[in-house]
C-alpha cells in the first residue's frame, strides 16, 4: 500500500491540474458578487443570466458559431476529396500536400494571424470577414484531411470496384459505397473542427475588428474592462458545450478511434 | 462457338512492369475456365482487365461479339466475386443483393433479390447485416449478388481461398451447381490445383504472364507439356531425357521404386500418410520423393536403398522446365 503512495498522489495532482480549473471557474461564477474571484463571494446564478444579456456577447456567439459551423463544412468540401485521393491514388507529391495541408497546426497561430494581416488583409484589402472565414477554414482543413483519411484507409477498394462491375460510375461508387461508410470519419472531423474553430484565439485576434469578434476575443475584450463573474459563467457555459459535445461524439460514433 | 469471350494478344501492365505478354485465349459460352498458376503469374491480371478494372497496354477483349476494351467496368455486364467478397458493409443482405439492380431500376426487384438469395440457400438472412455472417455466407451473397445481374461472364477472384478445408468442398461443388443451374460462363482464378482439377471444364495454366498449357483437366493431369507444368500437377521427380533434346520426362511418387533398381539414395524422411509411407531420398539425381503402399518393407531414415525410376511409369515431357 505504501509504494502506491507516490502513484496515487501523481495522479491526484495530474487531475486536479486538469480539472481544478475548470472547477474553480464554475465556483466563480456562481458568485455573487461583484468581482471575479475565488473563493466566491455567496452562491448565485445571475451572473449566468447576465451573460446572456450582453449584446455582444450574443453577437460575437453568432460569428464564431457561423465560423464554426461554415468554416468547418468548407474544410471538409475541400478535405473530403483531397483525402480520397491521397488514400486511393498515388499522387505525385501527396506527402507534400499533406505537410501543407497540415501547415496551419504546425505553425503557431500567432504567426499564422500576423502573417495573414500583414501580407493578405492589408497589401490586397481583403475585408476582415472573409480574411476570419479564410483563416478558420484554413485551420480546420488539417483536421478534416488527416480524420478522414484515417476512416478511409480501412476502407477496401474492391467495395468500390464491386460498385463499379454492379454498374455504378466513379462518382456513383464514391457517393453510394464510400460516403456513406465514412461517414462517423466525417462526423468526428466536423466536431474536431467545430470545436478547433470556436476555441480558436490567436488568429483571430489579428483578424478581428470593430462590429466583428469571435466569442474567445469577445471575451478578452469584455474582461478588460470589466472584471465580473459573467465572463467565468460565460466560459462555464462554453467548457459545457464542448463537453457535451465530446462526450455525445465518443458515445455515438465513438470519437476517440479517430483522434 | 468458341469465341464468347476472346482475348487477342493481349498485354497487360503496371506502370513500366509487363504482367502479361501477348496473351491469346478463346472461352465458349457457358464454359468453366479454371486460370491457375502461382502467385505473380498474372492470372488475377487478366481477370482484372477481363472486368475493366484495368486497361490493357495493348491487345483487344471481345464479349459476346463486341469489342469491349475501351467499354467502362460499369457497362461490361460482367460479375465478380472478390476474394474478400467486397460486400458494402452499411447494407444488409438484401440490399446488397440488390445494389445493381436498384441501379438498373428494373421491375419485380424483390422478386429478383429473393431468387437470387433462393440460388444461394440464403433467403432466411434477407434482413441481417453482411457482418453477421460466417465466410461462407457472405460469399453466397457475393455470388448471388453478381448473380442476380445476368452477367455474361461471371469472374471469381480465388473465392475459396478464405474458407475453412470442409467448407471449401462445400462451396465447390455449390458453385458448380450454380453454374450448371444458370449456365452462366465463368472464368475462375485459383493458385489451386486440385480446386483447378475438380471444377474446370479446361484449365488454362500460366506461368510468368503467359499461357503454360491449356486443356482439359485430365490433360493436364496425364500430359503435363513441361517441368513447370508437371510440378503443378504433382510430379515430385522431374528429370531431363536423355540426351541435349531439351525434353523431359516425370514421376509421381507412387511411380518410384524402391528397394532394386539401378540408383541409389539415402532416406532423408519418412512420414505415415495413412494409406502410404512417404519417403524423402537424398540421391545423386537430387531428392527423390516416393510413395510406398502400406504393408510393404520398411525403411529407417539414414538407411542406403537402392530404387529405380521406371521408364514405362514416366511421364514425357516436351520442355524439362
Amino acid at each position: 500500500m505504501t509504494s502506491r503512495l507516490p502513484t496515487w498522489l501523481i495522479l491526484g495532482l495530474t487531475l486536479t491540474f486538469l480539472i481544478g480549473p475548470f472547477l474553480i471557474i464554475i465556483a466563480a461564477a456562481l458568485s455573487a458578487g461583484n468581482n471575479l474571484a475565488f473563493p466566491p463571494q455567496g452562491l448565485s446564478v445571475k451572473w449566468f443570466i447576465k451573460v446572456f444579456e450582453v449584446d455582444s456577447f450574443r453577437a460575437s456567439f453568432g460569428v464564431s458559431m457561423f465560423l464554426a459551423i461554415f468554416g468547418t463544412v468548407v474544410a471538409l468540401i475541400l478535405g473530403v476529396p483531397a483525402a480520397y485521393a491521397m488514400t486511393r491514388y498515388k499522387v505525385p507529391g501527396a506527402e507534400f500536400v499533406k505537410l501543407i495541408v497540415s501547415s496551419p497546426i504546425i505553425v503557431p497561430g500567432i504567426i499564422v494571424g500576423l502573417a495573414l494581416l500583414r501580407y493578405f488583409v492589408i497589401p490586397l484589402g481583403v475585408g476582415i470577414g472573409p480574411a476570419l472565414f479564410l483563416a478558420h477554414t484554413a485551420l480546420v482543413l488539417p483536421y478534416a484531411v488527416r480524420v478522414v483519411s484515417a476512416s478511409m484507409d480501412n476502407l477496401r477498394v474492391d467495395m468500390e470496384e464491386a460498385a463499379l462491375l454492379l454498374g455504378c460510375t466513379r462518382f456513383g461508387a464514391f457517393r453510394r459505397i464510400v460516403l456513406p461508410n465514412i461517414r462517423s470519419g466525417i462526423l468526428a472531423a466536423f466536431i474536431l473542427g467545430f470545436v478547433t474553430s470556436f476555441n480558436q484565439v490567436p488568429v483571430s485576434l489579428f483578424l478581428s475588428g470593430p462590429g466583428l469578434r469571435t466569442l474567445p476575443i469577445d471575451m478578452i475584450a469584455y474582461m478588460e474592462i470589466n472584471y465580473d463573474p459573467s465572463v467565468a459563467a460565460l466560459s462555464a457555459l462554453l467548457a459545457f458545450m464542448s463537453i457535451s459535445i465530446i462526450f455525445a461524439a465518443e458515445r455515438f460514433i465513438g470519437l476517440s478511434r479517430y483522434v | 462457338m468458341f469465341d464468347y469471350v476472346s482475348l487477342q494478344n493481349l498485354t497487360l501492365a503496371y506502370g513500366k512492369t509487363i504482367v502479361v505478354g501477348g496473351l491469346n485465349l478463346d472461352i465458349a459460352k457457358g464454359e468453366l475456365i479454371t486460370l491457375l498458376g502461382p502467385s505473380g503469374c498474372g492470372k488475377t491480371t487478366t481477370m482484372r482487365a477481363i472486368a475493366g478494372l484495368l486497361r490493357p497496354k495493348s491487345g483487344t477483349i471481345h464479349l459476346d461479339g463486341t469489342n469491349v476494351t475501351r467499354v467502362p467496368p460499369s457497362k461490361r455486364e460482367v460479375g465478380l466475386v472478390f476474394q474478400s467478397y467486397a460486400l458494402f458493409p452499411h447494407l444488409n443482405v438484401f440490399e446488397n443483393v440488390a445494389f445493381g439492380l436498384r441501379l438498373r431500376q428494373e421491375r419485380g426487384l424483390d422478386h429478383k433479390v429473393m431468387e437470387g438469395l433462393d440460388t444461394v440457400g440464403l433467403t432466411d438472412f434477407a434482413d441481417r447485416a453482411t457482418n453477421d455472417l460466417s465466410g461462407g455466407q457472405q460469399q453466397r451473397v457475393s455470388l448471388a449478388r453478381s448473380l442476380v445481374m445476368k452477367p455474361k461472364v461471371l469472374l471469381l477472384d480465388e473465392p475459396l481461398s478464405n474458407l475453412d478445408a470442409r467448407l471449401r468442398l462445400e462451396m465447390r461443388s455449390e458453385l458448380q451447381r450454380v453454374q450448371k443451374d444458370t449456365g452462366v460462363t465463368m472464368i475462375f482464378v485459383t493458385h489451386d490445383q486440385s480446386e483447378a482439377l475438380a471444377l474446370a471444364d479446361r484449365i488454362v495454366l500460366m506461368r510468368d504472364g503467359e499461357i503454360e498449357q491449356i486443356g482439359s483437366p485430365e490433360e493436364l493431369y496425364n500430359a503435363p507439356v513441361s517441368g513447370f507444368a508437371a510440378d503443378f500437377m504433382g510430379f515430385e521427380t522431374i528429370l531431363p531425357d536423355d540426351g541435349n533434346s531439351g525434353k523431359g520426362l516425370a514421376w509421381r511418387p507412387g511411380a518410384v521404386q524402391i528397394g532394386a533398381g539401378p540408383h541409389h539414395g539415402k532416406v532423408r524422411g519418412a512420414s505415415f500418410a495413412g494409406e502410404r509411407w512417404e519417403y524423402v531420398l537424398s540421391s545423386p539425381l537430387g531428392d527423390i520423393k516416393a510413395n510406398l503402399p502400406i504393408g510393404g518393407p520398411r525403411y529407417q531414415i539414414g538407411q542406403t536403398v537402392d530404387f529405380d525410376l521406371p521408364r514405362d511409369a514416366a511421364v514425357s515431357l516436351e520442355r524439362v522446365t
